[in-house]
């Protein structure tokens, strides 16, 4: 299983806000055990879907100088008994950030109703981080070449 | 990767609270890409290694007819990284109102003594028999909390 929880994004503001989407399919390795008679999409996959596209949005609104490390989240919604086979959109923005960490919210679409959200995810930056080497896999992982 | 959270339960008391734990091995598939190069439990997985704890808790408790489904998180805080090789305590406290669908946890993953997450969640609770074999389950809670046998 390749922890990769959303397959592209779609659209960047810097500071601002990301767009982007995750396919949930049946062949999601999560699905083995979940359940043996019944295959219904883990609830903190979703979490760490909106956790994984806000973090991007953090470290491209540095200039991809930090990494973002999540400390907190408050007030999320999940679903408990979504079957795969459905694209969900995620919608993150960033409410404040500063040189030391960042505030956001996110949440998740399937045909325009919501099925997910976060109020509150926290990110303390690290700086520690290789520029370039998130660079490369912000253009790999996020397929936003000409944005990067 | 089975998506199995729990490896081994300690001790429980029904209706109540539950104890177990969660090792984790370098070989674990989702240790690739969190992250490259720095291999870290991802904190979502140690949310759902406590949902699953709580799960048995439900199962247990309920002669294996209803397990419990994680439906919201009201806060979580993640104070430190878990790492390959650690052995990750995980304790876990429900609480259920008289005659309510839903149960409300309290959830801790501690490795050595530290602290490592703190979480607040709570979930409704499905008929064990609809997701999985009742059999199956009680044989496995048995390799769970190591009450079976060869024979």
């Amino acid at each position: 299983m390749r922890f990769l929880l959303y397959d592209a994004i779609e659209e960047i503001g810097k500071g601002k806000y990301i767009k982007g989407y995750k396919t949930f399919s049946l062949s999601d390795e999560s699905l083995r055990g979940h359940f043996g008679e019944t295959a219904w999409v883990p609830g903190v996959l979703f979490i760490e879907s909106m956790a994984q596209l806000l973090g991007w949005l953090v470290i491209f609104s540095h200039d991809f100088s930090i990494s973002a490390v999540m400390t907190l989240v408050e007030n999320v919604k999940i679903p408990s008994r979504l079957r795969p086979g459905f694209r969900a959109e995620i919608q993150g923005e960033i409410l404040s950030t500063s040189k030391r960490d960042s505030l956001g919210c996110c949440r998740m679409y399937v045909d325009g109703e919501m099925i997910a959200s976060v109020e509150r995810i926290i990110y303390v930056h690290s700086r520690s981080a290789d520029s370039g080497q998130l660079l490369n896999l912000f253009r790999y992982y996020g397929g936003m070449v000409d944005r990067a | 990767m089975r998506y199995l959270l729990v490896d081994r339960i300690l001790e429980y008391r029904s209706g109540e609270r539950i104890r177990g734990i969660k090792n984790v091995a370098m070989s674990e598939d989702f240790l690739e890409f969190h992250f490259p190069g720095n291999p870290i439990m991802p904190g979502v997985l140690l949310i759902e290694a406590l949902a699953q704890l709580a799960g048995w808790l439900e199962a247990v408790s309920s002669d294996f007819s209803r397990w419990f489904l994680i439906t919201a998180v009201k806060k979580c805080n993640f104070y430190g990284f878990v790492l390959p090789g650690d052995r990750v305590e995980l304790e876990v406290a429900a609480k259920q109102d008289e005659g309510s669908p839903l149960m409300r946890c309290s959830g801790i993953c501690s490795v050595e003594g530290r602290k490592k997450v703190k979480v607040d969640f709570e979930g409704e609770l499905v008929p064990l028999s609809s997701i999985e074999n009742v059999e199956d389950q009680r044989r496995f809670f048995k390799i769970l909390t190591r009450e079976f046998s060869l024979s």
